[in-house]
């Protein structure tokens, strides 16, 4: 009989329907996630060494077939085979493994006249490969430019040294790539070209691929700080507010003589003693943000425990971590998630204004900040600050939008417009 | 409400000894700072004597960079590092004497010391010089004893003569005091008590250290000295804080002036296509930092159009009134929508949603219900409520305004506080990141106390107790 009974939702679940309602909201959400995830993954897309190769070396291998002319059951020197293609994953092999081919594994012993050392440079494997045309290929990811490598040098003509100064005079024949009569070389920053979509900062490194492992750098580290700030700010301000008394007048005295540190100035001081790495950095942020939702957790808390559940859960003999954790906590979420969004936010332009200033992460970490700070330091190079700048927005704004649609749903303010 | 503000005040000042000790701390544990950079220096100095002098010795020039204990003993004090950290605090604060001058010399032997130039209209300029002896006397006892000023050279009459007339004058402080203890001039020659206080004894060497003290701290309105700059901390600041604030509060005053009629008239067509759309706008306008905008802008308009960089033109005061009223808003441009970018969006909608709120409470229905036009009703009722939100915020904003921007003054490359303390910051220059964080501190605290009274000025309905 009871099962016939339809149970209603839970509040929090009336909230995220509510949340879901809110379109703009629903999808920022979603769009961000995506973006989020897909940075993560950005190894998978974003690298300069390849996915997948396949290479015949003209060798015989163990186990390829081969034409046995004295018949003793083994290959010799001289015997034709036949080769077989294989195939190699130089970038699973990286990431998994932690261990890469050597350049001359492929044939790629020597790179615009100079030898070849370790690694193998994929994307002129390619090139080559391509240009051999034997059906070797080379898979490369979405986008193959590394955000640590100088990308440019690969791009300039080659020419043929004939008084060997190492560089090109008047008269010395090269190659002339993109036939515009001149030997180009390539200095940089360089502006946004087919190549490098996003053109590349002052060290000659693509812009795109920073901005992407920028971004997720930025998010995580945010996201670091909030959770972190999080855990010490539910706390402290869930036993201010629970327990009250004393402990809440003299913590909140305490918490308001915190408040009114001049935080960025103290974090960006330590910066400059520390040279932190990003976790520290990270850790140095939460010092200081923790006492924002401590102050909001602190007075849901002061109100909550008034209520009957609270008098009913501790005569039931629970113990106040139970009480706190298990019965309040649950039903003062609203300024938790509400505020979310905004910290989020806040120590995103914090990462970035620190990077800006050069109190931040330590180079050649990617970050956007870095690269408007490039920009600042030359007005001539607008792509170093305009396409961060396009991103960042966009990320805020939709994290904007994300707050605007919790704050609907969980903070159901209805506006009843007279007349 | 009175005893509410006294409450608060007596607060701040916890509040700021705190952050002071608290950033002075780190300053000191920090390494590498002004004294272990002078250290290096002169180690750096040294050896580059030591390579270019005796280039053959190359094991002797190891031992050279070295500072001798003494030497390292007589920089420590200089930078006042003898003492510990909290002593040093109180120095910085002026609740315990600084030494501001100190000697090491023999017992019984004496040094002059120069007091000060002075010059008289036309006439030469005088090195003014006493001379300080420290002797036993018969119990034993230490004692330091100095001639009064002068005593070297023979005084012109000019100088008697005028000296009475210029009694008044702060310029020649030293030499008047010095004076009125000397009502004539026979006991110049003898000798006297000196305001040369003994630190230590050392009693196998006989040498003795002189500190002449002071209370010299923030108390006394001293903010430290820039050894880079050469100037005291407190002129840096002064020099610069108009320049902060002007941005600052042109900023604020504009912004308010744009973004409460933008707010009421997006309360008032809520919903409408004008509502969505400058929604976005601001939103927009929210998600790009200031300084970041500022450098689009500068790419963009800079140069051509706009100054690069800079407060004013060099020839600033060469110009007409109307020259520079025109060279400031030249300036100003720029920089100023920066600036108020970054409170645009709050302000707006903090008006709308407090106006939105307002319309629907219940003393509006009755002003409605009264028959009186929507536009009244609005105008008159509904408008003046919602504006209490926004000038609470006043005294906060304020505060952080005043104390200038880092981001937005390196942008635009314009001298003010937060330029002069980012440069602090490099150049680990302590009295002035020290004096920086008093002042801001300061702004930010009575920033916030203001906010608070304001709060409770204009909505009746708050009590502070």
């Amino acid at each position: 009989m009871n099962s016939t009974v339809k149970k209603s939702d839970s509040i929090f679940r009336k909230r995220i329907k509510k949340f879901k309602s809110i379109k703009r909201a629903y999808y920022s959400i979603l769009i961000l996630l995506a973006c989020y995830i897909f940075s993560l993954a950005a190894n998978f897309f974003v690298n300069s060494t390849a996915l997948c190769i396949g290479y015949t070396n003209n060798i015989y291998d163990f186990g390829e077939e081969y034409v046995d002319l004295n018949n003793n059951k083994q290959w010799d020197e001289g015997e034709s085979h036949k080769d077989k293609r294989r195939y190699y994953y130089p970038l699973f092999k990286k990431i998994f493994q932690n261990s890469e081919y050597e350049a001359k594994f492929f044939g790629q012993e020597y790179i615009k006249g100079k030898k070849k050392y370790g690694k193998p440079h994929y994307r002129l494997l390619k090139q080559q490969f391509d240009n051999n045309n034997n059906g070797d290929f080379v898979i490369m990811p979405l986008y193959p430019y590394d955000p640590y490598e100088e990308v440019l040098s690969e791009l300039d003509e080659e020419f043929t040294d004939k008084n060997s100064n190492g560089l090109w005079d008047e008269g010395e024949p090269f190659i002339d790539n993109n036939n515009n009569g001149i030997q180009d070389e390539y200095r940089p920053p360089t502006s946004p070209d087919q190549y490098h979509i996003m053109g590349t900062d002052n060290q000659g490194r693509d812009v795109l691929s920073r901005i992407i492992y920028g971004f997720k750098i930025s998010i995580t580290f945010s996201l670091t700080v909030v959770f972190l700030s999080y855990f010490i700010g539910v706390i402290i301000g869930a036993s201010l507010g629970y327990f009250g008394g004393k402990l809440d007048l003299y913590g909140l005295r305490f918490i308001e003589i915190y408040a009114s540190i001049p935080f960025l100035f103290i974090v960006m001081m330590l910066a400059s003693f520390m040279r932190p790495s990003i976790f520290i950095l990270a850790a140095l942020l939460t010092i200081f943000s923790w006492v924002g939702i401590c102050y909001y957790v602190r007075g849901e808390f002061y109100r909550e425990k008034s209520k009957d559940y609270v008098s009913a859960a501790i005569a039931m003999g629970q113990s106040h971590w139970n009480v706190m954790f298990k019965h309040i906590l649950p039903n003062s979420l609203t300024p938790i998630i509400t505020y979310a969004p905004f910290a989020i936010m806040g120590n995103i332009t914090y990462l970035v204004a620190l990077d800006y200033l050069g109190f931040g992460l330590q180079p050649p970490t990617p970050s956007w900040g870095e690269l408007i700070n490039q920009a600042a330091g030359n007005l001539q190079n607008w792509h170093l600050v305009v396409f961060p700048l396009i991103i960042l927005a966009i990320t805020l704004f939709l994290i904007t939008l994300i707050s605007e649609g919790f704050r609907a749903a969980f903070d159901p303010k209805v506006h009843s417009r007279l007349r | 409400m009175f005893e509410y503000t006294i409450r608060r005040i007596l607060l701040m000042i916890p509040t700021g000894l705190g952050i002071t000790f608290m950033v002075f701390f780190i300053l000191q544990v920090a390494p590498d700072g002004p004294f272990e950079r002078a250290v290096k220096q002169i180690k750096q100095a040294n050896m580059g004597v030591g390579e270019s002098g005796m280039s053959l010795s190359s094991d002797v020039t190891g031992d050279s960079s070295e500072l001798t204990p003494e030497l390292l003993e007589k920089l420590r004090m200089q930078y006042g590092l003898d003492k510990p950290i909290f002593v040093r605090y109180l120095i910085w604060l002026g609740i315990y004497p600084k030494e501001s001058q100190s000697k090491i010399i023999p017992i019984n032997t004496s040094f002059r010391e120069s007091v000060d130039a002075i010059k008289f209209n036309t006439y030469k300029e005088y090195l003014l010089q006493k001379h300080v002896k420290v002797v036993k006397d018969d119990s034993n006892q230490l004692l330091v004893i100095e001639t009064g000023v002068g005593l070297e050279f023979e005084l012109p009459d000019i100088l008697n003569s005028s000296l009475k007339e210029d009694f008044d004058n702060q310029k020649y402080f030293l030499f008047k005091q010095n004076y009125k203890e000397l009502p004539s001039q026979n006991l110049i020659k003898t000798w006297y008590h000196s305001d040369w206080d003994i630190k230590s004894f050392d009693q196998e060497s006989g040498l003795i250290t002189l500190v002449k003290t002071q209370f010299k701290g923030i108390m006394q309105g001293y903010l430290g000295y820039s050894e880079k700059k050469g100037k005291d901390v407190s002129t840096l600041i002064s020099e610069r804080l108009h320049i902060s604030a002007f941005f600052g509060l042109t900023s604020l005053i504009l912004g308010y002036l744009i973004c409460i009629p933008l707010g009421i008239w997006k309360a008032i067509k809520n919903g409408s296509r004008f509502d969505v759309v400058s929604s976005i706008v601001v939103f927009i306008g929210y998600s790009i930092p200031g300084y970041i905008l500022g450098i689009v802008l500068l790419v963009y308009f800079g140069g051509d159009y706009f100054p690069l960089h800079g407060w004013r033109s060099p020839n600033f005061e060469e110009l007409t009134l109307i020259g520079k009223i025109k060279d400031q808003l030249h300036h100003a441009f720029l920089p100023i929508i920066c600036w108020m970018i970054g409170s645009f969006a709050t302000l707006t909608v903090l008006m709308k949603n407090s106006l939105l709120e307002n319309l629907s409470q219940d003393y509006v229905r009755t002003a409605f219900a009264k028959g009186l036009s929507e536009r009244r009703v609005i105008f008159y009722h509904a408008v003046r409520n919602s504006l209490i939100p926004l000038a609470t915020g006043i005294g906060s904003i304020i505060g952080v305004l005043l104390a200038g921007s880092y981001l937005l003054e390196k942008t635009f490359g314009i001298d003010g506080i937060g330029l002069l303390s980012f440069y602090a910051l490099i150049d680990r220059d302590y009295d002035i990141m020290m004096g920086f964080l008093a002042i801001s501190v300061t702004i930010r605290l009575v920033g916030n106390l203001i906010s608070d009274l304001t709060y409770a000025l204009v909505d009746p309905r708050i009590r502070f107790k």
